[in-house]
């Protein structure tokens, strides 16, 4: 056993290796871009250098002189499609702006001809010789801004249909003992997954074949046969592995249309690999927000008022909005409670998820202004967060179906040393770097969604389950491979597990974190349904079951329900029995309260999310602690983050190793977005300025030195058949408070605007 | 309201001297390709094909490229090499990364015509005989990678990384690994991965 791969605790699965470990050390997974095509043609995206306006004319003769030029299209002649309403609106896209519809520019770098030519090099080139002569206007850029609107978002999108609050904040905040009043601010953010947004389309006739790295392909798929105006199961979507998503890819962008319409027009495979700062711009961010915490508490830390406002930039069209609120307003017990999230509408692309949307900013408020709470009070930070645990959400008194949240902050603190902590900012320090630790409480939604699954077993014990599920890097395949291998008791290397296309039974968006307990618990129902098959085979009642132990074949398989088939039965006998060649059952599953319109809808690419907040008798949320610390240069301000340590409990831990992983890599996110991630705005033009790897920085190798994570056994039956929760946005969330807290300790300055760069240390 | 006449394709700037540079470069390598075949037209246009072998993993792959293509490029769109993969296409992320003779270097900053007569090495031609190498073994066994589209860059950055003797310890590996970025941040893995692996490599 490596750190990479732990020992399994209670209600854990194996750290068995990936699945795909092999393909993807070898080079032979295959991503999108990876396909091979058939003479393909090769896209070239050309963007707009303004972001608001029209476009005049233009000049295409320079381009169209170069050699291998097939296309050049532009809104005067692109393939007519149709619109598509906005994901959270109950469509696909994840804009509405649709891009060569019109001579109108709704932001900086929207797509504005494509070229097509026979190679790479030559669509670029002529990409560079197209001349564009625009009216230009000028931009609303982000919230200081003239000519932005504000509105509250309530009202104006579908998703956020309440502001949360009980009780009177106002007169609970009024005459509280202790009062804090913050602002905190959290910047633009990209992706950026290494894998570029590319799209090849290829036509066979009337039916479309999209490679594309999507995070939702039965989403893409309905939404761009929609766009085309063709039926959905002409249109198949393939995307084995997908080079990262972090929400990038969960709703559609304009790009994917547009490539299928010039490609059945040319009649020929179309190649797009759009650049990296292209990917800024044609597709979604986080956007930036703004905050404003009050709280009031007694003397002893009992929090009596706490009030969270919103506010997040969008797009002129799109009433995008994350409204953390639902969280934040939940998180701790306090019987006074008010929030308000409005929308910013600049001149900008739509926004969009990005790993943990509302937790990420939102937490990043809660969690500091509570650090700030602890000072005022002069209280350890993880006692004011004891005293305000709860078993129950404020808002309506619905109970958690488990919350590990202390007992997180317990195990963290312990193996992070926080007794060695000595409570004065500025008190610890190490020749010319001061010392900080910091500490923050993680959570993010439990959350499930209807899922289907096929599943073959062959007499030999080989079996073969199909999902249409996704690998970004979470390790689908491996925890789905090994839920069928559990269930029906054969070896984990007998499981072929197909993934990432459309033609494959429907499985939700890989965001939200639900996918593992949605597609696992998909996969376990139908394994069953094979076992009672089999079973009903050979024994016809549950009275010969000790005849069936007689012989092994098919064994009985940990699993949270252990108590569920205790018995093995002969593969061999049961085949016989029911003298067939293969048994293969399909199976839909979703989670308890899920709409009566849940599995439809799951076939035509909507997704419908049970959990969190909004499940009708309870809350549902994995947690964690996480502690920091960090090293300032008293003389540079250069900051270091020697040490990440988190703690966490998700329910079932399908693999410990690919947990770890994710929960590690979460870590470094959250190191990551409050030490160094920030898209810059050009104010005057509405433009991204740092829109490449090397100038919007994430983090390397030499950032990282040294992270802990710890998985607790917990055990959860409320939410789903495996009894997972997710945990891919779990890990990310904390980090930013937290480090902003062990700035203060080290430097007694309190920064409340992230990132936090050197030139913003005032020591 | 201001009328502006220009249109913002990608990296506009870089790519302009990109393309003045290959041509700059393009003389003695043309001339190189002519030189095999007094047939060949002596290209003054980048776009025109120009006869190019490249030795990839221990075998001569002759192509006709345009002038301006990369390494990365030549090898995943003429040669199905598609293991080395494009992230950024400005030498910045790292995923590219191939060995020409034993050294690493970013591939798509890399022109094919500069790369004749050297030997390339890529991710497919890490194994030998379905054998992984111990590179490629140590990021399975520590799980260094999660979405694993930089891996093959990663991996062949590791192999250079211990052979340039940059892997004498943790904070080494750290420094050296950091021209490819990991964006799931498999780091810490990575860094297990390439302390297991050194040791058997350097035995050779």
């Amino acid at each position: 056993m490596t750190a990479a791969a732990p020992e399994p605790k209670a209600n854990m699965g194996q750290s068995v290796p990936r699945y795909d470990a092999a393909a993807k050390v070898t080079g032979r997974a295959t991503y999108a871009s990876d396909m091979p095509l058939d003479n393909p043609a090769y896209a070239f995206l050309v963007t707009s250098a303004i972001a608001k306006g029209r476009i005049d004319r233009f000049d295409l003769d320079d381009a169209g002189r170069v050699r291998g030029v097939i296309d050049i299209v532009t809104h005067e002649n692109a393939p007519k499609l149709k619109e598509s309403k906005l994901f959270s609106n109950g469509g696909y896209a994840g804009t509405t702006i649709q891009p060569l519809k019109s001579a109108e520019i709704a932001h900086d770098g929207q797509i504005i001809a494509v070229v097509i030519a026979e190679s790479y090099e030559a669509a670029r080139e002529a990409a560079n010789r197209v001349k564009v002569s625009y009216t230009a206007a000028a931009p609303s850029a982000s919230f200081d801004s003239r000519g932005t609107t504000m509105a509250a978002a309530k009202g104006q999108n579908a998703q956020f249909k309440e502001d949360p609050a009980v009780g009177d904040f106002a007169k609970a905040f009024e005459t509280a003992e202790v009062k804090l009043t913050a602002s905190y601010d959290t910047p633009t953010q990209h992706h950026n997954p290494m894998e570029l947004f590319t799209t090849s389309c290829v036509w066979m006739g009337d039916n479309l074949v999209i490679y594309e790295g999507s995070q939702y392909v039965y989403g893409l798929k309905n939404g761009v046969a929609e766009q085309l105006g063709i039926e959905a199961d002409k249109v198949r979507v393939v995307n084995p592995y997908v080079g990262g998503g972090f929400g990038s890819r969960g709703s559609m962008t304009p790009r994917t249309a547009i490539i299928a319409g010039i490609a059945k027009r040319l009649n020929r495979p179309i190649k797009l690999v759009p650049t990296r700062d292209q990917g800024f711009t044609i597709a979604t961010y986080r956007a930036e927000t703004r905050h404003e915490i009050k709280l009031g508490a007694n003397r002893d830390g009992r929090l009596v008022a706490l009030r969270h406002e919103g506010a997040e930039v969008s797009s002129r069209p799109d009433a995008y909005c994350v409204g953390g609120t639902k969280t934040t307003t939940r998180l701790y017990a306090c019987p006074n409670v008010d929030s308000l999230v409005s929308i910013v509408r600049a001149d900008r692309n739509t926004p969009g998820f990005m790993r943990s949307p509302p937790e990420v900013p939102y937490l990043f408020a809660l969690e500091s202004a509570l650090d700030e709470l602890a000072v005022k009070l002069d209280m350890d930070p993880i006692e004011l967060r004891r005293i305000n645990d709860t078993t129950n959400e404020p808002i309506n008194g619905k109970p958690y179906t488990s919350r590990s949240l202390m007992a997180c902050f317990d195990e963290a603190a312990k193996a992070f040393g926080w007794a060695q902590r000595s409570p004065q900012p500025k008190s610890m320090s190490d020749g010319d770097w001061l010392i900080g630790y910091g500490c923050a409480a993680t959570c993010y939604p439990t959350q499930m969604a209807p899922s289907a699954a096929r599943v073959r077993l062959q007499r030999d014990g080989r079996t073969r389950v199909e999902i249409a599920g996704h690998e970004i890097g979470t390790g689908a395949y491996t925890v789905i491979a090994q839920t069928a291998a559990e269930r029906l008791g054969v070896p984990l290397e007998k499981v072929a597990v197909f993934i990432g296309d459309s033609d494959l039974p429907p499985a939700p968006v890989a965001g939200g974190s639900n996918s593992t307990a949605s597609t696992c618990s998909a996969v376990m129902m139908v394994c069953d349904q094979i076992r009672q098959r089999l079973f009903k085979a050979v024994m016809p009642s549950d009275s010969l079951a000790d005849k069936a132990k007689e012989t092994v074949g098919i064994s009985p398989a940990p699993s949270t329900q252990a108590a569920r088939g205790d018995r093995s039965l002969d593969l061999d006998k049961a085949f016989d029995a029911l003298g067939v060649g293969v048994v293969e059952e399909y199976g839909e599953w979703k989670p308890e309260g899920a709409p009566l319109d849940s599995f439809q809808a799951m076939h035509t690419g909507h997704v419908r999310l049970i959990g969190g907040h909004a499940m009708k008798d309870q809350i549902a949320y994995a947690f964690g602690a996480e502690f920091v610390e960090v090293r300032v240069n008293r003389f540079t301000h250069e900051i270091r983050c020697p040490r990440l340590v988190g703690a966490f409990a998700a329910g079932r831990i399908m693999n410990p190793r690919t947990a770890r992983s994710q929960l590690m890599g979460g870590l470094i996110w959250g190191m990551s977005s409050a030490l160094l991630e920030a898209t810059e705005i050009d104010e005057r033009n509405a433009r991204y300025v740092n829109d490449n790897l090397a100038d919007y920085l994430v983090p390397v190798n030499a950032d990282v030195p040294g992270v802990e994570v710890i998985m607790l056994s917990e055990q959860d039956d409320h939410i789903n058949l495996v009894g997972a929760k997710g945990l891919g946005e779990l890990a990310n969330v904390g980090t930013n408070a937290a480090v902003c807290n062990a700035l203060y300790h080290a430097t007694g300055q309190r920064i409340r605007k992230l990132p936090v760069r050197l030139e913003n240390i005032e020591i | 309201m201001s009328d502006k006449s220009s249109s913002r394709p990608s990296g506009f700037d870089r790519r302009a001297f990109m393309a003045g540079a290959a041509g700059s470069v393009l003389v003695p390598m043309t001339a190189r390709a002519a030189a095999q075949d007094a047939n060949a037209p002596l290209a003054q246009d980048p776009s025109l094909p120009v006869e190019v072998t490249l030795r990839v993993n221990g075998e001569d792959k002759h192509l006709s490229l345009d002038a301006r293509t990369t390494v990365l490029d030549a090898l995943r769109e003429h040669l199905k090499l598609t293991g080395s993969k494009k992230g950024c296409d400005h030498g910045q992320c790292g995923a590219c990364t191939v060995l020409i003779d034993d050294r690493r270097v970013v591939s798509c900053l890399t022109l094919a015509v500069a790369a004749e007569g050297q030997e390339i090495t890529t991710i497919e031609g890490l194994a030998t005989d379905d054998r992984l190498h111990p590179m490629q073994q140590a990021f399975i066994d520590n799980d260094a990678f999660q979405c694993g589209y930089c891996t093959p860059g990663q991996i062949m950055s590791a192999v250079a990384c211990v052979k340039e003797g940059h892997a004498g310890n943790e904070a080494d590996i750290r420094e050296y690994m950091s021209g490819n970025i990991c964006r799931c941040a498999a780091y810490p893995n990575i860094v297990a991965a390439v302390k297991q692996a050194a040791p058997e490599i350097m035995k050779g």
